[in-house]
């Protein structure tokens, strides 16, 4: 059989950002695989160098449009660790909100995307409506409804008033219906799993070489979840489960998603009903002491790190960042070896890119 | 049992080990906050010290790999996570920016070697490079951009 | 004659029809998936833009070639619809109408392919060739189905078939294993979900149609539309034939009745179903609805012999 050259993107409707494959096909098969990232590098290291520590959070807050608050979250949280400066319990509980409110918002995309790989267009309208649930009780709390700039070092500058919090544990319970009605479709429908199950398997040896993070870890029997883990407050006061599978296929990695959706919803209750009393954030120097951090945090793609190194006057000397698509993106050329042409959408849509967050 | 670590060795029991493997080697150990610790070490240490924490104490999740211009030479940060930070931190001299790769240990720090070597400059012995990673594809010709965007001197043409 | 042809039942109202069960179809998807849906000049606008737009053409496709498959689809098709009637009133009939029908049918699914191959571009040669596999795993199936109420009623006439359903009951009702595999058939024929392989989005684009714009599509469309119309017709006709059961309704309401109702029927599969994999379209056919509808066929023969 001849072998022809299929290029995915960088435009191509199954990705949402652009990135470049380059498959060769012998019939239906994919042998060989070549990708090309850094369409949307923007430089942000280097940017940052360039501003206060005041005005990167905001610009590390546009690293990704899914993922924005984690990032800022993140980014703020080692500073004021450089800072020596204790948020109060408030504004900690209300930055962990918003993650978790996030977290069910990237899953929901997400899953809308894949449905849609799939040709299950049905699917990807009801999660997406369902979005609009989340949308709404994020507008509501930060007035933005994908991008929040709810992060100031120190704490955030949102408040809640004990109505607003009633309202929104209303919107969490219709929320959470819906999510147990797509759980049951993606666990118990047969045109799902045809298309998804065996599709992508990573072992969990293949995950511990190429130290993979997030849920296409999780999903292959990696137990890892630094909210667990490290923990980093509020995670330490606050309960929840992991969820973990093992058949480590495209299947595998839905369910984990949709499980943490879940989880995630109980975190929000548990958040909005044990809130502490008092201020939401501390007031924060202009300049930082001299010193460096590694923070830590989970996103809802896995591990995201920042290594924030500070000379003692208000600009950064370094941030490094490193998300977590960037690593899980290694593992697509092992996934796309000899899977038919129809499995490459559901195997490059499975490890949930955000390749703004690769490129930075 | 698959949890990232099925134990979480103490710092205290991983220096030991390290000290006792390396009896000539000075590392100085700083401490940093959010949970993690720094091993300053020379360039050729670098693979034997990651091949005694993979044996010995199962540390095999690197996060990334961040390089740094410090101005008397490119500073390489291996961080690791075992529960909390364990970070190497070396030192290349200007003159002499070339380290051995990792990633016959751990194939997944290819893209984070890549990443450092396309923005810093510094060669990782051993490391395949299909081409540029971040950077455009032209990147090298021409005049205008500078040739390493994060080094120091990114602001002079050159 | 002429007024037949080319108004009712012919070619202008298979054209209104296409555009009617254009938008039901799409209206019924959209609130499926709780959407509103277009409203109803939704596709007349569509194929009024598409005629607008620029028609280009990638640099190695045969123009000529390019404009003369869509409007050979679209003759067969318009040409197929000539010999299925409409209620009681047919614009042309002879005996073996049948496999005439069938044969002007599986011509727009080649045509499909060469669009495909001509076009040069990876994703449509990888579409023509889909199309092409997909067509030899539903096309065998559906032809012995739609074979069963030929044997049936002892007769290869449409018109005679819908006949002998009047003196009897339906077909649909003497042979569902028959009604179901021409419905999952027609499903494959019309390249309508979870049978959409050829034009998946998500893997190549648009498949055989994703170099063709204005004009030509507009004609490939309307291609795809009136394939839909012709199709459910001629399955009213061979399964839900006239018969007592609708009473003394006037032919031409019951006709439209059951026709909706096979599109709702499209419709609904349509949403309920993720695409499937063409290997796993192979499987189904060969395995499971072949040797069905060689049953059905033998039921058929045992039945009415």
């Amino acid at each position: 059989m001849s072998k022809i050259t299929v290029p995915i993107g960088p435009q191509h409707p199954l990705l949402k950002e652009p990135l470049a494959f380059s498959l060769t096909l012998e019939g239906e098969h994919v042998i060989e695989s070549a990708m090309r990232l850094g369409y949307v590098h923007r430089g942000l290291e280097r940017l940052s160098q360039e501003r206060t520590y005041v005005q990167n959070v905001h610009l590390f807050e546009r690293v990704c449009g899914i993922c924005s608050h984690i990032h800022s979250t993140t980014f703020c949280q080692g500073v004021e660790a450089l800072s020596g400066l204790e948020v109060p319990p408030r504004g900690l509980y209300l930055r962990a909100l918003l993650c978790e409110l996030e977290r069910i918002h990237s899953h929901l995309l997400w899953l809308g995307v894949q449905a849609r790989n799939i040709g299950f267009d049905t699917i990807f309208m009801y999660a997406w409506r369902d979005r609009e649930i989340i949308l709404d009780i994020m507008e509501d709390l930060s007035g933005g409804r994908v991008s929040h700039a709810v992060n100031i070092i120190g704490g955030v500058r949102i408040d809640l008033t004990p109505e607003h919090r009633d309202v929104i544990l209303g919107q969490l319970d219709t929320l959470e219906t819906q999510i147990e009605a797509l759980l049951g479709v993606v666990e118990n429908e047969s045109s799902f799993q045809g298309r998804t199950r065996n599709i992508g398997t990573l072992s969990l040896e293949q995950i511990r070489r190429y130290c993979v993070v997030g849920p296409v870890a999780r999903a292959s029997g990696l137990d890892m979840d630094l909210r667990r883990d490290m923990p980093y407050p509020p995670y330490d006061q606050l309960k929840f489960r992991v969820p973990v599978r093992y058949e480590g296929d495209a299947w595998a990695r839905t369910l984990v998603r949709m499980l943490e959706m879940v989880e995630s919803v109980h975190l929000c209750r548990q958040i909005l009903t044990t809130l502490p009393d008092g201020p939401t954030s501390a007031r924060a120097k202009r300049r930082v002491p001299p010193g460096e951090v590694v923070s830590r945090a989970e996103a809802p793609r896995g591990e995201v790190i920042y290594y924030i190194r500070s000379d003692g006057s208000d600009k950064p000397a370094r941030v490094k960042v490193r998300t977590p698509t960037l690593t899980n993106l290694i593992t697509l050329p092992d996934q796309l070896q000899n899977i038919s042409m129809a499995d490459v959408s559901v195997v490059i849509s499975g490890v949930d890119l955000c390749i703004a967050c690769a490129d930075r | 049992m698959s949890r990232l670590l099925t134990q979480i060795y103490l710092f205290e029991e991983i220096f030991a080990a390290l000290q006792d493997a390396f009896p000539d080697e000075e590392f100085s150990v700083e401490d940093k906050p959010m949970d993690d610790t720094f091993l300053t070490l020379a360039p050729d240490r670098v693979r034997p010290v990651v091949e005694l924490l993979m044996e010995q104490f199962d540390i095999y999740h690197l996060s990334t790999i961040t390089g740094d211009d410090v101005g008397d030479g490119v500073r390489l940060l291996y961080h690791f996570w075992s529960g909390y930070g364990i970070t190497l931190s070396i030192l290349l001299p200007y003159d002499d920016l070339r380290i051995p790769t990792l990633t016959d240990l751990i194939p997944g720090a290819a893209f984070y070697e890549r990443e450092v070597q396309e923005m810093l400059g510094v060669t990782f012995e051993g490391l395949e490079t299909p081409g540029p990673m971040f950077l455009p594809d032209d990147w090298e010709e021409g005049d205008g951009p500078v040739r390493f965007p994060l080094r120091r001197n990114a602001d002079e043409k050159g | 004659m002429l007024l037949k042809l080319l108004v009712f039942p012919g070619f202008l109202f298979l054209f209104v029809c296409a555009l009617f069960f254009d938008w039901v179809d799409r209206r019924m998807i959209a609130r499926f998936q709780g959407r509103v849906g277009p409203p109803w000049y939704q596709p007349v606008a569509d194929f009024i833009k598409l005629l607008a737009k620029e028609d280009i053409l990638p640099t190695g496709a045969n123009p000529l070639t390019a404009a003369a498959l869509p409007m050979i689809s679209l003759a067969a098709v318009l040409t197929a619809g000539l010999y299925i009637p409409f209620g009681t009133i047919s614009t042309a009939s002879f005996e073996g109408d049948l496999i005439v029908v069938l044969f002007l049918l599986s011509l727009p699914a080649l045509a499909y392919f060469l669009a495909g191959w001509i076009s040069v571009g990876v994703y449509s040669v990888l579409g023509g060739s889909r199309a092409l596999l997909q067509y030899f795993s539903y096309e065998v199936p559906f032809l012995m189905a739609l074979a069963g109420p030929a044997i049936l009623s002892g007769s290869w006439s449409i018109a005679h078939i819908v006949d002998y359903q009047g003196q009897t009951i339906w077909i649909a009702l003497m042979q569902p294993l028959g009604f179901v595999l021409a419905i999952i058939g027609l499903i494959g024929k019309l390249k309508r979900d979870p049978l959409d392989i050829p034009k998946a989005k998500s893997e190549v684009v648009a498949g055989s149609l994703t170099e063709f714009s204005g004009r030509k599509l507009a004609l490939w469309h309307l291609t795809m539309n009136m394939q839909t119309v012709v199709g459910i017709f001629l399955l009213v006709n061979l399964f839900l034939g006239q018969s007592s059961v609708f009473g003394t309704i006037p032919a031409f309401l019951s006709f439209s009745l059951k026709s909706v109702g096979i599109l709702l029927l499209l419709s609904t599969a349509s949403a309920l179903y993720a695409r499937l994999r063409i290997d796993q379209l192979a499987t189904l056919g060969w395995r499971v609805l072949a040797p069905l509808a060689l049953v059905q066929i033998l039921v058929a023969t045992w039945i009415g012999g």
